[in-house]
């Protein structure tokens, strides 16, 4: 892992088109601004993590179909 | 041989959706970065079998195999915000007035419940044959959010 010491307002360059600032320093937390091409997602990792396991959890097969939309609660009219 | 028997092992109405429906390359929908979790898988169908509405079925063609079911959010929240930002519209290649699907990834739980992802809901642009998992940074729905009680027994 590459460490950096940046101070308030400073940035790290990565690759073409990628910036991450340091915004704000406070005693919990850090405060960045990122810019990056609209085809890079940035995303908070546990944000990420957590669609993950809930993509997983549901990626299982199902066995009947027809019984399962006779559960849903009636739609409205 | 090791499809067929996977084939043979599937439940009945899987069966069924195979054999009543072509899934060719033809009708994937790209999807660039994948989902999260599956990012090889990079090209999905999608499609309704016979009575399942309003539940849909999404396929992988590549990568790893997942079937994902999905709904419309509406169907679960009538007035569930279908609206896109900017940035995601370019995403997928589409303006103010594209007409967009939106599906919720559905989960079945071991005890019978039913939930529906409303926090990051698959978009896909028929016009382009592209989707994305949106990602929010705030969600107003839970990752889960329960449809049906676990009461009713899943299988027959």
């Amino acid at each position: 892992m590459l460490v950096f010491t940046r101070r308030r307002g400073e940035t790290i360059r990565i690759g073409d088109g990628i910036e991450v600032q340091v915004l704000r320093v406070g005693r919990d937390g850090v405060r960045l601004g990122v810019v990056a091409p609209p085809d890079v997602p940035v995303h908070r990792q546990e944000v990420y993590a957590s669609i993950c396991e809930a993509n997983r959890r549901a990626a299982n097969p199902v066995p009947d179909l027809v019984a399962l939309s006779r559960r849903l609660p009636r739609e409205r009219p | 041989m090791k499809h067929m028997n996977q084939r043979l092992a599937s439940s009945r109405s899987e069966r069924l959706v195979d054999a009543g429906i072509v899934l060719s390359a033809q009708h994937a929908i790209r999807f660039p970065g994948g989902l999260p979790g599956f990012e090889a898988c990079r090209r999905f169908v999608l499609f309704a079998p016979e009575g399942a509405s309003p539940f849909q079925y999404l396929k992988s063609l590549e990568g790893p195999p997942a079937s994902f079911l999905v709904i419309d959010p509406r169907r679960i929240v009538p007035d569930y915000p279908c609206v896109l930002a900017e940035h995601d519209r370019q995403q997928l290649g589409a303006d103010a007035d594209s007409v967009l699907l939106w599906l919720a990834l559905v989960m079945i739980e071991p005890d019978g419940t039913i939930a529906a992802n409303l926090a990051a809901p698959v978009v896909i642009n028929p016009a382009g044959m592209i989707g994305y998992q949106l990602i929010p940074q705030d969600a107003a729905y839970p990752l889960r959010h329960v449809v049906a009680g676990p009461d009713y027994p899943t299988s027959e």
